[in-house]
């Protein structure tokens, strides 16, 4: 299972900017569907690439999926290196993304975020109609149905003025 | 592409995934709050966790 409050209070509290978004950013807006693991679009600063490894490294982050005992080492130089990374750490599965088809950068993002409060932090998400944009400028076919209720999250919030 | 009558454009295969939509599970998740959402998220990660592990012990019966 993926500690959500945990993942995000970790981040929060070591000062990392990110944006949360895919699956975990439709529940902020409401989705029902079952997601497993929290997905950010993080800066690319060095400052906040310290600030990242500093606070996943004491949860023990690897590649999701890879063999055991590979020789990953989780380091400014590896982040620096790439771009994303689907990692499983002790509270659960994280995606860090550099950046996001059809969304860009953090950069890019920022302007079409919100600010939330839970878990007693505050955080950005990407908004509703950004996190539908992004969604079909993926092209993924799994993706349709995931579309279909966010529209229909959209229309509903329209319906009841929220 | 058809035009919705807000004038936005609909797309036919989302529109056709729209009518199979639950709408009383998202009426009732917009009730809630973030934190709400966020937790029944892990409460249905926990029980798909169990139904995953309750799956795997049927197939050892031999």
């Amino acid at each position: 299972m993926t500690r959500f409050d945990q993942l995000l209070s970790v981040l929060v509290r070591h000062g990392v900017q990110f944006i949360i978004v895919g699956g975990a950013a439709a529940t902020v807006h409401g989705s029902a569907r079952l997601t497993q693991d929290l997905d950010i679009v993080y800066h690319r600063t060095d400052e906040n690439l310290e600030r990242l490894i500093r606070s996943l490294a004491p949860y023990q982050p690897y590649l999701r999926g890879a063999p055991p005992n590979l020789p990953f080492k989780w380091n400014k130089e590896t982040v620096q290196a790439g771009l994303n990374f689907t990692l499983i750490t002790s509270l659960g599965a994280i995606d860090l993304l550099g950046e996001i088809t059809g969304g860009g950068t953090y950069e890019n993002l920022l302007p079409d975020s919100v600010q939330i409060q839970v878990f007693g932090i505050e955080c950005m998400c990407l908004s509703l109609k950004r996190l539908i944009e992004v969604k079909k400028a993926t092209g993924r076919v799994r993706d349709f149905e995931a579309i279909a209720e966010l529209e229909a999250i959209l229309e509903e919030k329209k319906r009841s003025g929220i | 592409m058809e035009v919705s009558r807000t004038g936005e454009k609909m797309d036919p295969i989302v529109e056709a995934y729209k009518k199979e939509i639950d709408r009383t599970l998202i009426r009732e998740n917009l009730r809630r709050t973030v934190q709400e959402r966020f937790e029944n998220l892990m409460e249905l990660q926990r029980l798909a966790d169990e139904l995953r592990r309750a799956g795997k012990k049927l197939e050892e019966i031999p």
